[in-house]
């Protein structure tokens, strides 16, 4: 598997636009996995570095616009490596600050695109940089709560369709705002079960196909809400390994397809989910490992 | 990298393959770093705009190239032609990859934009999209834009859903926007189910679970129908307190919080009353709940020699549709369960057919049908596998 996330980084250049994500993506597998050492500390935080813009956001790769999902992933990044002082964090506040508009939404950069995505990398950010406060919480909240929609799940703005990746967003949010008692928990946890498929799999919409990032979205989403024991996790631990490539070692979508980054942290991060205890226990709510959170000091809320 | 299915290749057939990648790569960097000098040096002219179309045709989610063509655009005269190239750029992109957020999002930009916009053209759009893909989520929150800007009247979209789950029931999307629209229909529904349509609803959703009883989308949407929000207060006389729960989180005012009310949740209220107010078992008190939201009230008596009260409405509007079943509806819900429980005669093992029997028998009479309802929680634990529909 290690063999494998150092491959996928060389051959990048069609995904540069991701690169920032990408990276999280790796070497989150990696420290789970207690392997982080073997990557290049420097070069990425020098990387990092480089992204930073005057306006404190952080962009996906050098000559790349700043957007909230790289902030976000570099964030996160600095923290597995306890280098946060490598960037102007008062400058990312105030990045991450001025994206949030006059109904509580975030726009994920200054061109004004928005979603729930969004508003859960911004709280995301600044919980792991311990600056909620700087935002409009109440008003942050209001905006997510007006995406719940009829299942008891959220999708990208209110009208929009309930999907497993936004209910993660949404039920994260919350979950870092101290609003989980808003979730009709009960509606929402039997939405969510129903996402497993005979295979064992999940899927992150009604009548679709399972997909290994789910046993991500889904199962996150229900570990926060108190729920995780609703779902065959047996099946769905056969379904996640089934996806591993044996000549690779990453994960794909499904068994059978091509591997990449993105599936194999989901697929490890399900597996540790599960209670696999060859990986580190990861935080549902914020994807990294529970030791690097404790480190920090953050602990985001969960329904019991 | 979805759903890209992996190939045993030979060395022979690998080393082809690389070069050719390797070539197109090195056209793509070209073209990448070119754009990114001319940003730089502030050229915003056709060259900009050739090469960033040629790398966004393949790669829709470089993001930072749509931004670049967004300044470009505001740099030259906002001109009807040149928007309306933009347009049709856009929607060769979007029939290469109909799942981009950038596309779809440019897209918005450009129609919020333009001198005078063609809505109907953006709705037919949509409906192209959705005859290829009934699923695709970005298209349809896209077509909500365009609703919402150019005033489609909401009958209009509800007979546009009624039209696609006429040829595929298994719909998850257009129930959902049903479940948005028909509270819109409805804004001062009254307090009788039946003095409005929605038998046709109800006939709709039947249609579709009596023709594909496994496929689940029909089944939430009818969980949610039959449902209705619920508001319950309480009077505790030895407690001297009143306790008021929703059915889903509301807002309280802070104001009303400073004084009397202390919350456990959005969904539960506590109000401790001064000692004394309400302690002597003698005395008669009604009790008057305002909600400030719709300027309705609930009044609940306290009676003489009476330790508590239970009062309990059905709530009205926006608050009619909700997943909570609850009494008010009872002869709709009894001839709902008779239709359902044909479905079961037919289909006795039925996961979802047995599920909302039970619902339905709880909401009716929790005793009277105790008997029934554990013998199918009984059918549902053996007989059904679990987590296979």
């Amino acid at each position: 598997l290690s063999k494998c996330v150092v491959t996928c980084f060389q051959e990048y250049t069609l995904s540069e636009y991701l690169r920032m994500s990408g990276i999280y993506w790796g070497l989150t597998v990696m420290d789970l996995m207690g392997q982080l050492q073997r990557m290049n500390r420097q070069e990425i935080i020098d990387f990092i570095k480089a992204c930073q813009h005057e306006c404190g956001g952080i962009s996906a790769s050098i000559g790349h616009d700043p957007h909230l999902l790289y902030t976000l992933s570099a964030v996160q990044i600095l923290c597995l490596y306890d280098s946060l002082d490598a960037i102007d964090v008062e400058k990312v506040v105030d990045y991450v600050k001025g994206l949030q508009q006059e109904d509580g939404s975030f726009a994920g950069d200054k061109w004004g695109e928005i979603d729930t995505r969004f508003s859960f990398c911004a709280v995301a950010t600044l919980a792991l940089l311990g600056k909620m406060d700087t935002i409009n919480v109440d008003k942050a909240v209001e905006f997510v709560l007006s995406c719940m929609n009829f299942d008891g799940g959220f999708g990208c703005r209110p009208g929009s369709e309930s999907h497993a990746g936004q209910i993660y967003c949404c039920t994260g949010f919350l979950s870092l705002t101290g609003q989980l008692h808003q979730l009709n928990a009960d509606l929402l946890g039997w939405w969510l079960c129903e996402r497993q498929l005979p295979s064992g799999g999940l899927n992150g919409r009604p009548e679709k196909l399972p997909d290994v990032c789910y046993s991500w979205w889904v199962l996150a989403s229900l570990k926060i809400i108190g729920r995780i024991h609703w779902i065959d996790k047996a099946k769905l631990r056969r379904f996640i390994l089934a996806c591993q490539d044996e000549e690779t070692g990453g994960f794909a979508d499904r068994p059978g397809d091509m591997v990449d980054p993105f599936h194999t942290l989901f697929g490890v991060a399900g597996l540790s989910l599960l209670g696999d205890e060859q990986i580190k226990a990861v935080n549902p709510v914020l994807c990294m490992p529970e030791d690097v959170l404790q480190r920090i000091g953050l602990q985001p809320d969960l329904l019991s | 990298q979805h759903g890209r299915v992996k190939v045993k290749t030979t060395a022979q057939q690998e080393e082809e393959k690389r070069k050719e990648r390797e070539k197109k790569l090195q056209i793509y960097v070209a073209a990448r770093d070119a754009c990114f000098t001319k940003r730089k040096d502030g050229v915003f002219d056709d060259e900009a705009l050739q090469l960033t179309q040629q790398l966004l045709s393949s790669n829709p989610d470089f993001a930072t190239l749509w931004n670049y063509r967004r300044e470009i655009l505001l740099h030259l005269e906002t001109v009807q032609k040149i928007y309306e190239a933009e347009l049709s750029f856009l929607e060769s992109c979007l029939k290469v990859n109909p799942k981009s957020y950038g596309s779809w999002h440019h897209r918005g930009w450009v129609s919020a934009r333009l001198p005078r916009p063609d809505w109907a053209r953006e709705l037919s759009l949509c409906d192209r999209c959705l005859s290829l893909d009934d699923r695709n989520f970005h298209c349809w929150d896209y077509r909500r834009m365009v609703v919402k800007m150019s005033g489609v009247p909401v009958k209009q979209e509800l007979d546009f859903t009624d039209r696609l789950i006429g040829s595929n029931f298994s719909n998850y999307s257009s129930w959902h926007y049903r479940s948005t629209l028909l509270p819109l229909l409805h804004p001062q529904a009254p307090d009788t189910p039946s003095q409005y349509s929605l038998p046709p609803e109800y006939e709709l959703v039947q249609n579709a679970f009596f023709t594909d009883p496994n496929d689940q989308s029909a089944w939430f949407y009818y969980r949610w129908l039959l449902g209705r929000g619920t508001r319950c207060v309480y009077v505790s006389r030895e407690e001297e307190r009143v306790a008021v729960a929703f059915s889903r989180p509301v807002n309280v005012s802070t104001f009303l919080l400073c004084f009397l009310f202390l919350v456990f949740s959005s969904e539960a209220l506590l109000c401790l009353l001064p000692p004394g107010t309400i302690s002597d078992v003698a005395n008669e008190h009604n009790l008057t709940v305002h909600w400030t939201e719709k300027h309705s009230h609930r009044d609940c008596a306290l009676y003489t020699g009476r330790s508590e009260s239970w009062c309990r409405d059905t709530a009205t509007d926006l608050e009619l549709f909700r997943s909570e079943l609850s009494v008010e509806k009872t002869s709709v819900l009894q001839s709902e369960l008779q239709s359902v429980r044909q479905l079961q005669e037919l289909e006795p093992l039925n996961k979802w057919c047995l599920l909302t029997i039970i619902l339905l028998m709880r909401a009716l009479d929790p005793l009277g049908y105790e008997k029934e309802t554990l013998a199918h929680f009984q059918t549902l634990k053996v007989s059904t596998r679990p987590h296979i529909s």
